[in-house]
């Protein structure tokens, strides 16, 4: 009985409890959200880090990675590859040729970090193939050997361009601009623009201001294209340091959450890379490899490290400390996110509870009176502390748990900040994650902080007098 | 056989570095059966003396027996105990647990002696029935008169079976024709189940209603009057 006497007493002063209870809701749904939020974006970025850019291990040779000169290429590297492959709990590997050359088109050039791969092993490994944006992967070779750019690598080299056509204006997706506007836009066509900024003043000098403002960015993503088949010439060093003029056609573009790594990097065929730049037959500057998991990948490190100390064999872990920065502190930010929140609470429940006692003086003297020991008292009132904390908590990971569960469906657009964003590596879209360890941890730490809130409301109640009790009003 | 004996008791409030001795040398017995009456002025020590009588309030000096313990050497959770299956208490406000319902205040006091649910809901029924309110078990006190939850106050107080029963100025807040509700029942019970009640009261009904007065002044028993009806 004490338990619905407890749960009973909540309800007595009934504006009271739910304050406490919608404060309990709101904190736990704030809470939630800010960690579901926090755990889904790192969780993206690791995920993209590890899937596009780093693997889960990457061997080089011992020098390699101090100035990534040509000549040092991975030794051994057939008698490497057999014990990779009877290596249990890794997926696949991917060995790499890696070099850096000057890119040209016709209108540009810019600096790229040519990949070497064989198009087959890679995609066991990485997801550049998932994330074109136009054109394919390496599937149909014409004369020219094919190369799949990143879209602001692309970019760089004036390969995004903007046209008016009549084709374009014509389709349903622009008729509701009007037909005024579409007639301004007329005036643009058979101009190809090769940089964004050309095309925007472009249109700015035909629209009003109003149209450009409401229509602008939308008119710039729907008049632009990448040009596929162009020609991207790239100047590149041979292993006896000569200089060598390597031509490809843009056979497809590719768009991770991470600019920098799209500017910077394309894929090309590495027996073309190595055929051209005098390297031999088993000669690669880096093998990626994929294991079953990231921690596995960690551990797997380690082991071929010291089985194969010739090599430097990292982890993802070496590879971007920033990204095992995040991941290993998430839980630390969580736990200063709760306790912040778990301190404003007590608080919180504390002055309810003591007002709770105050007001029931004279009905604790008369349990005590009649027969109530201190442990029943002490119990009832935690448990009218743990029942208030519980109720508002379950509420808030009911709402909290629709709501995430909702947006880790649709995902959380912050579109508006897209370019910043992936400056630093990180999606524009959010799709929130929380683990179910950090979700009943939470419930578990809104119990433990209602039993240690009720700690001294209870002490208060405990140290009552009953005779003295009865004698209040 | 008596209930209780009050041996030489005193009790000593040291106010302010003022010593009140709010009771002075009282000795006592009450028999089993007894309805008896405490009266007196205010101040005279009569409250004092019911608490003491009901373990809320140790004597400074003399002893108070109660079925052969001495309760002033009861402690922390004995002496709650001790009042739990010993004592009921009446109180002049009622103070019945403003949530529960009269059903569920007469049996919390047995789920707390740990009283199987069966014999609970059945002694609960007949002590509600007994005193008038078998027709309102699920009311909660909000829903019931004055009269009517004294009435579930008694019933609770009987229902831990205890050996005495003592009532704060019962009637203080009752009018007239439930006060005389009040005092039958529990005249009623006290001739036909032999449960001795203890007030302590300036109402004159119930003194009428008492078969033996203790009348307290200053701390002291200055008349003790039986009546033979």
């Amino acid at each position: 009985m004490i338990w619905s006497i407890a749960w009973k007493n909540i309800w007595r002063s009934k504006v009271r409890s739910l304050v406490v209870i919608i404060a309990v809701t709101i904190g736990i749904f704030g809470a939630v959200m800010l960690i579901g939020i926090m755990q889904g974006w790192i969780n993206q970025r690791v995920s993209d880090a590890l899937n596009n850019e780093v693997s889960h291990i990457q061997i080089h040779h011992p020098e390699f990675l101090l100035n990534e000169e040509m000549k040092f290429t991975i030794p051994g590297y057939q008698t490497l590859i057999d014990s990779i492959e009877n290596t249990t709990g890794i997926v696949a590997f991917s060995p790499r040729v890696k070099i850096f050359a000057l890119a040209q088109t016709d209108w540009a050039s810019s600096g790229l970090v040519l990949k070497g791969i064989d198009p087959e092993s890679e995609k066991q490994v990485s997801k550049i193939h998932e994330n074109l944006i136009e054109g394919g992967y390496f599937d149909d070779e014409s004369v020219l050997p094919s190369m799949v750019i990143g879209s602001k690598a692309a970019e760089n080299l004036k390969l995004l361009n903007y046209e008016v056509t009549t084709d374009k204006l014509q389709k349903p997706e622009i008729s509701e601009l009007g037909e005024e506007t579409l007639k301004k836009l007329q005036s643009l066509e058979g101009t190809r623009y090769r940089s964004e900024k050309d095309f925007r003043i472009a249109l700015i000098s035909v629209l009003s201001p109003h149209n450009y403002k409401e229509s602008g960015d939308m008119l710039v993503r729907y008049f632009s294209f990448y040009r596929l088949r162009a020609k991207v010439t790239v100047t590149a060093q041979k292993i006896t340091g000569e200089l060598v003029y390597l031509t490809f056609r843009v056979k497809g573009i590719y768009k991770t959450n991470n600019t920098a790594f799209d500017g910077l990097t394309a894929f090309v065929r590495s027996d073309v890379l190595k055929s051209e730049t005098g390297l031999g037959a088993d000669d690669y500057h880096e093998i990626a490899i994929l294991t079953e998991s990231k921690n596995l990948g960690v551990t797997l490190a380690k082991d071929l490290g010291e089985k194969f100390s010739q090599y430097e064999i990292m982890s993802w872990k070496e590879l971007s400390p920033d990204l095992a920065l995040y991941s290993d502190y998430m839980k630390v930010f969580d736990l200063m996110y709760v306790g912040i929140f778990l301190l404003a609470l007590s608080f919180g429940i504390i002055n309810t509870m003591l007002m709770a006692v105050l007001e029931r003086v004279k009905e604790l003297g008369m349990l005590m009176a009649i027969g109530m020991n201190k442990v029943k008292v002490f119990v009832m009132i935690m448990l009218e502390s743990v029942f208030l904390t519980l109720t508002g908590a379950v509420v808030g990971m009911i709402v909290s748990g629709l709501v995430l569960s909702y947006f880790s469906r649709v995902g959380i657009n912050l579109g508006m900040w897209a370019e910043g964003l992936e400056a630093i590596g990180y999606s524009a879209i959010i799709y929130p994650y929380i683990s179910f360890d950090v979700y009943i941890g939470v419930i578990l730490l809104v119990i433990l902080t209602g039993i240690l809130s009720s700690l001294w409301p209870a002490r208060k109640a405990l140290k009552l007098n009953p005779a003295e009790a009865l004698r209040t009003e | 056989m008596s209930v209780i004996d009050i041996k030489n008791v005193v009790k000593i409030y040291n106010d302010s570095e003022v010593k009140v001795h709010a009771v002075n040398g009282i000795s006592l017995t009450i028999d089993e059966g007894e309805f008896t009456a405490i009266v007196g002025p205010s101040g005279s020590g009569k409250t004092t003396l019911l608490n003491m009588l009901g373990g809320l309030d140790h004597p400074t000096a003399g002893e108070i027996y109660v079925g052969g313990t001495n309760i002033g050497t009861l402690k922390g959770s004995k002496l709650i105990d001790f009042r739990l299956h010993n004592i009921g208490f009446v109180f002049q406000s009622y103070n019945l647990i403003p949530v529960l319902t009269a059903k569920e205040n007469v049996e919390f006091i047995m789920q707390m002696q740990k009283v199987p649910s069966k014999i609970r809901e059945a002694r609960t029924r007949e002590l509600l029935t007994q005193v008038g309110l078998g027709d309102r078990l699920d009311s909660r006190p909000a829903k019931l008169s004055g009269g009517q939850q004294q009435r579930v106050a008694v019933a609770r107080a009987l229902a831990s079976k205890p050996k005495y029963i003592l009532a704060d100025e019962p009637t203080a807040n009752l009018d007239s024709k439930s006060t005389e509700n009040l005092l039958d029942i529990m005249e009623k019970l006290n001739r036909e189940e032999k449960i001795t009640f203890i007030f302590s009261t300036h109402d004159a009904r119930v003194m009428k209603k008492a078969r033996r007065v203790i009348t307290v002044e200053d701390g002291k028993v200055i008349r003790d009057e039986r009546k033979t009806n």
